[in-house]
């Protein structure tokens, strides 16, 4: 396998997102309203709540809106392949002279890659809100979050191929999209899950945006009293890449063959 | 009236063409109703959280379905298939008059399941409340898809559209009572954000959702007042009439 090859494929996939200019300001606004607007008032809500498990609701929200934020725009690479086989562009890569494994690990890579060039600048102001307690947790926390990108995006990947109505895949994702965020740690601890609907937790307890948004956590330090075992997160977040990117990776390949997209 | 009645038979069938993605939208409000309204009324004792939400949800329910018809006009803009529409045996201002209306009512058919929800998990109102409920939810309907309408004329790019959108979105679902009370949002004037709490104050998804709270909560804390209606009713019929006046300027420039 050519690494230079690969790379050009990533690069494609890179130079693709930035053609999401609105698309991508708008994600931005929508963060810092999340921040800004909801995270402060939603603070003052369930401040007692928040102080009895030990945590600060505002820094705990702003670390869960960065994985909401990492988990969306690794997903965008799904919309891209589905554009591609509306507008004929599998045909033109197909003639490329880069082996299919090459393609679709290229993208795969790319799409978790380009999630996090994004979210680059936006973590570097949530780092400067809520500060790093250890240095060594921090670095462990950001390794994990790449897997969890890449992880997404052949999530994304392995969904987009295996449907063949961009309109089915808009309405999935939307369905995904509701459920996996709002059973998950992003915007609330197990601990109120656990006592609102056991059945919430018990689903929050093997979410990938719960691994992920725990393990940011606890690089950063804001979870406090109810932090889980990060070790069960980084592992978690290991399966999860290893199987979508492999299984996305066979899908893909598979779906190449023959013109099954058309 | 029978040509403004062809053009909401016209986006009405237009809005059924998007029959899934309109279920699938109700599936992620119901979600946010049944998972993170429920685990918030655990975190929270200053409201009881899903019964506080519930209105809001049926006044996002129907501000996102209304602002669907912006896109759409935003769409024959860009594919000019308006000169279609300047053909048919209506004038411009029936044809505008039309369009602002069938968002509106379009919006009233989507928040329909999320309104008798929040009569079974909540009260059923009287008739005449329920009356008053559906007189200030169409009017809010209405300015929502004048809003809608007036944004998509304004630009031939749907990227930008859609970034128009998000911003408008989120300045009127945060700035509202929608998530929270409105004595919450008070926290952001001590951060020097003044004016989104007075935007708050006027924001015409507060007063929607409060009116609703006051005849179903059944609480000292949410009475109904006529500024209520007032307030979405001036909303209505300012972005109505911004809506109709731009949409026919664009049929006429083009």
């Amino acid at each position: 396998m050519g690494l230079r090859k690969l790379w050009l494929v990533i690069e494609r996939d890179l130079r693709m997102f930035i053609r999401y200019k609105f698309m991508l300001i708008m994600r931005g606004i929508w963060f810092l309203s999340q921040i800004a607007l909801f995270g402060l008032v939603v603070n003052r809500m369930v401040q007692q709540a928040a102080t009895a498990v030990g945590i600060d609701y505002f820094l705990y929200y702003v670390a869960g809106v960065t994985i909401i934020s990492l988990y969306s725009t690794s997903m965008f690479i799904g919309y891209d392949i589905f554009e591609e086989a509306e507008h004929g562009v599998f045909e033109y890569l197909l003639t490329l002279p880069v082996s299919r494994r090459e393609l679709v690990l290229g993208r795969s890579i790319g799409g978790g890659l380009r999630a996090f060039i994004y979210v680059g600048p936006l973590l570097i102001i949530v780092l400067a809100i809520l500060g790093v307690a250890n240095p060594l947790n921090m670095l462990i926390a950001l390794a994990s979050l790449f897997l969890f990108a890449f992880g997404v995006s052949g999530m994304s990947i392995t969904i987009a191929v295996a449907m063949k109505s961009g309109d089915k895949y808009d309405i999935l994702m939307g369905v995904l999209d509701a459920l996996i965020v709002r059973l998950s740690t992003t915007m609330y601890p197990t601990f109120y899950m656990q006592r609102a609907m056991p059945a919430y937790a018990m689903v929050a307890n093997f979410n990938p945006l719960t691994y992920a948004a725990d393990l940011f956590r606890w690089g950063t330090g804001v979870e406090g009293a109810i932090q889980s075992n990060p070790l069960i997160g980084v592992l978690g977040l290991f399966i999860f890449f290893f199987s979508f990117t492999f299984v996305g990776v066979v899908f893909y390949e598979r779906r190449l063959e023959g013109g099954s997209w058309q | 009236m029978k040509a403004i009645i062809h053009v909401i038979e016209y986006d009405f069938r237009n809005f059924f063409r998007y029959r899934w993605f309109i279920a699938a939208l109700i599936a992620m409000n119901l979600a946010d109703l049944f998972i993170s309204a429920i685990v918030f009324t655990q975190m929270t004792s200053i409201v009881n959280y899903f019964k506080f939400f519930a209105p809001g949800l049926a006044v996002v329910g129907l501000f996102a379905s209304a602002f669907m018809i912006g896109r759409e006009i935003n769409m024959e803009v860009r594919r000019e298939i308006h000169h279609y529409m300047l053909s048919l045996p209506m004038t411009r201002t029936e044809l505008a008059i039309g369009r602002v209306l069938a968002g509106g009512l379009r919006g009233m058919l989507y928040m329909t399941p999320l309104l008798i929800t929040n009569f079974i998990v909540l009260s059923f109102p009287t008739l005449p409340q329920l009356l008053l409920i559906l007189v200030t939810l169409l009017l809010l309907a209405i300015g929502i898809s004048g809003v809608s309408i007036a944004i998509a004329t304004s630009t031939t790019s749907f990227e930008k559209f859609v970034t128009a959108r998000g911003a408008v979105y989120y300045l009127f679902f945060f700035c509202s009572s929608v998530f929270y009370p409105l004595s919450m949002i008070q926290v952001l004037s001590t951060r020097g954000l003044w004016p989104l709490v007075a935007f708050a104050q006027i924001n015409p998804l507060t007063n929607g959702s409060d009116l609703i709270r006051s005849f179903l909560l059944n609480s000292p804390e949410y009475r109904f007042s006529p500024l209520m209606l007032l307030d979405v009713a001036a909303f209505s019929v300012i972005f109505a009439l911004v809506a109709t006046f731009a949409y026919s300027r664009i049929l006429q420039r083009r």
